[in-house]
């Protein structure tokens, strides 16, 4: 669905894309995460055809952005970090005018609209104008709105920034449904514990370049080459701190007072080897939780935050 | 051509115009300025202090400067107005962040150009047509001829619509409408005025060269920079007097029509370009 090879756009700031590339094939719901600036608008604006790459090669749907922008505008459902709205037309007007700029013909204009309306859970107040929608409410009225062509891809910018938590359920919930109907989402966003839940696969960046790749959900804790093991211990801390000096396998996540946030390669058997390492050592441990690395983690890993 | 008559963007700009309140608050106060203006020329037309008080007033002369007075009183407003209704319509669209979902639709950038210059001109044109009973008012006086008011009308529509297409063309340049409508009011300024005070100079300067020709009025190179004010046409047509000299509207519409033409053109290379400015 997605093809970008060696992707470049620099900004005058020096801020862009640097050689990233990228495939997403037509099952997946995939997450793009990195820090700000990284490039992820960037990204998700050459490929809506809001920006032209300075080089390289971005397809969507088998359309190049640079050579067919309307190929991949009639593939692409764009939803940006910041989308506005026409205030001050009828939510039913506000869909009709989008479904004629996407040339939907009768009737599945209509069928279009009304489905968009029930999507967005506004069929029973068309006729309202749109400036009285609460945020989560117009938020729901533009994903259906992104919605009404039937595009193949998704592409979202930061769709849940300012939404509540029950709004936010409910987006998840939508882009779960869309990728389970066979729609291909790329979503960029800060908030990971969404993306962790949703996404079938995860893409870092940083610096307009691929940092790494995770598989999430399910899946990951089994793939996991790290474990990260929280404990609570009784006893000399110089004692703690000689048997983490030795142990170069271990990173150092959270240290307060007694209590210890480490990252250790490996998986369940690495992480018993340790406690017993400590437990040797006459340390008395009050608690250890060993599980694999979340999506937090690994993002901590891949753009810093360890503490030592 | 079907796609640009049954444009959605003029559906969708035209029922968000009509649901301002300036929609029906515009309309009101130019006519009541038209029918004050008319008002003042009317008295003015028949009181003899004014008039000299040497010469019988007659209909033809009332019906001259009332058509004269409401014909460039009209103009005056409209170039008013035409940079608010034209230099705000895209960048409203950047401010309230809905242009990106525009240009990543399947509208090409000449049915957004022309969904928003249908709009801003249908506007001043719904201004200048409910002021033709205040025109037609002259014709009932005498001293105007219809032909004169059709030909008024049509020059009045096509430097409009070529200040709308500037206007267009400032708001696809800036981000912000106060940047663009300043832009655009600076255009209606170096148009109106500066093109006039170059023309003063440029006269002095051949009058003092050409003393013996100055019953033939200027030649077309001086009132070249003339051309492109847009009360030149209306004056060539109807002023005596001190515009007689005034001899080639046919040159300004020209001009007029490609100015518009050039910043119509300019606008559409922009909106398709205007990905870096969302």
């Amino acid at each position: 669905m997605i093809e970008v090879e060696a992707l470049r756009k620099i900004f005058r700031g020096g801020r862009g894309l640097d050689g990233f590339s990228l495939r997403l094939e037509s099952n997946e719901l995939v997450g793009l995460v990195g820090p700000n600036g990284a490039g992820k608008t960037t990204l998700i604006k050459i490929l809506s055809t809001l920006l032209p790459p300075k080089s390289g090669v971005a397809r969507v749907a088998g359309h190049d952005v640079r050579t067919d922008p309307r190929g991949v505008r009639a593939a692409v459902g764009y939803l940006p970090d910041v989308a506005g709205v026409y205030q001050d037309m009828r939510i039913r007007e506000f869909l009709e005018f989008f479904a004629d700029a996407f040339r939907l013909k009768e009737p599945n204009r209509r069928a279009a609209i009304e489905r968009a309306l029930i999507r967005s859970g506004l069929a029973d107040r068309p006729e309202d104008f749109v400036e009285h929608l609460s945020l989560g409410w117009k938020q729901r009225l533009l994903l259906a709105k992104t919605l009404l062509h039937d595009p193949k891809l998704l592409l979202l910018d930061e769709p849940a920034t300012g939404l509540d938590p029950l709004a936010r359920i409910t987006l998840r919930e939508q882009l779960k449904q869309l990728h389970a109907e066979g729609v291909a989402v790329l979503i960029s966003s800060h908030i990971l514990s969404d993306l962790e839940d949703i996404c079938t696969r995860i893409v870092f960046i940083a610096d307009g370049k691929n940092v790494s790749e995770a598989s999430s959900g399910a899946a990951e804790g089994s793939a996991a080459a790290s474990i990260r093991c929280e404990l609570e211990f009784d006893g000399p801390a110089g004692t703690v701190d000689s048997i983490l000096k030795d142990a170069p396998d271990v990173r150092i996540q959270e240290r307060r007072d007694c209590l210890l946030v480490i990252e250790l390669n490996g998986g369940p058997k690495e992480a018993s080897a340790f406690l017993h390492k400590l437990l040797a050592a006459g340390i008395v441990i009050t608690h250890f939780d060993a599980r694999g690395l979340n999506l937090e983690d690994r993002y901590r890993r891949a753009f810093g935050g360890q503490t030592r | 051509m079907t796609r640009f008559v049954t444009n959605p963007m003029i559906l969708k700009e035209l029922r968000q115009r009509l649901r301002e309140s300036r929609a029906w608050l515009l309309p009101t106060l130019y006519l009541l300025v038209l029918a004050g203006t008319v008002s003042f020329a009317y008295y003015a037309a028949v009181d003899p202090a004014i008039g000299g008080g040497q010469r019988e007033v007659q209909g033809a002369d009332i019906g001259e400067v009332i058509f004269l007075t409401v014909v460039i009183t009209q103009l005056v407003v409209l170039l008013l107005m035409a940079p608010v209704f034209s230099a705000g319509s895209l960048t409203i669209e950047k401010e309230q962040r809905t242009f990106a979902g525009l240009i990543t639709s399947l509208l090409t950038a000449p049915q957004i150009w022309w969904g928003k210059f249908v709009a801003a001109l249908l506007y001043l044109l719904l201004l200048l047509f409910s002021a033709l009973p205040l025109l037609t008012l002259a014709l009932a006086f005498g001293g105007v001829d219809p032909a004169q008011l059709f030909k008024v009308v049509g020059s009045t529509v096509l430097v409009l619509a070529s200040i709308c297409t500037l206007g267009l063309w400032c708001s696809s340049m800036f981000r912000r409408s106060v940047h663009s409508t300043a832009a655009c009011y600076g255009f209606v300024l170096v148009l109106s005025i500066v093109t006039a005070v170059v023309f003063g100079f440029l006269v002095a300067h051949w009058e003092s060269h050409n003393a013996m020709a100055r019953a033939e009025g200027p030649p077309a190179y001086v009132q070249a920079p003339m051309f492109l004010n847009p009360f030149y046409p209306l004056l060539a047509m109807l002023g005596g007097g001190a515009f007689s000299q005034f001899t080639y509207p046919v040159s300004s519409w020209l001009l007029f029509t490609s100015l518009g033409c050039l910043a119509a053109a300019f606008a559409m290379r922009r909106i398709q370009r205007s990905g870096e400015q969302l």
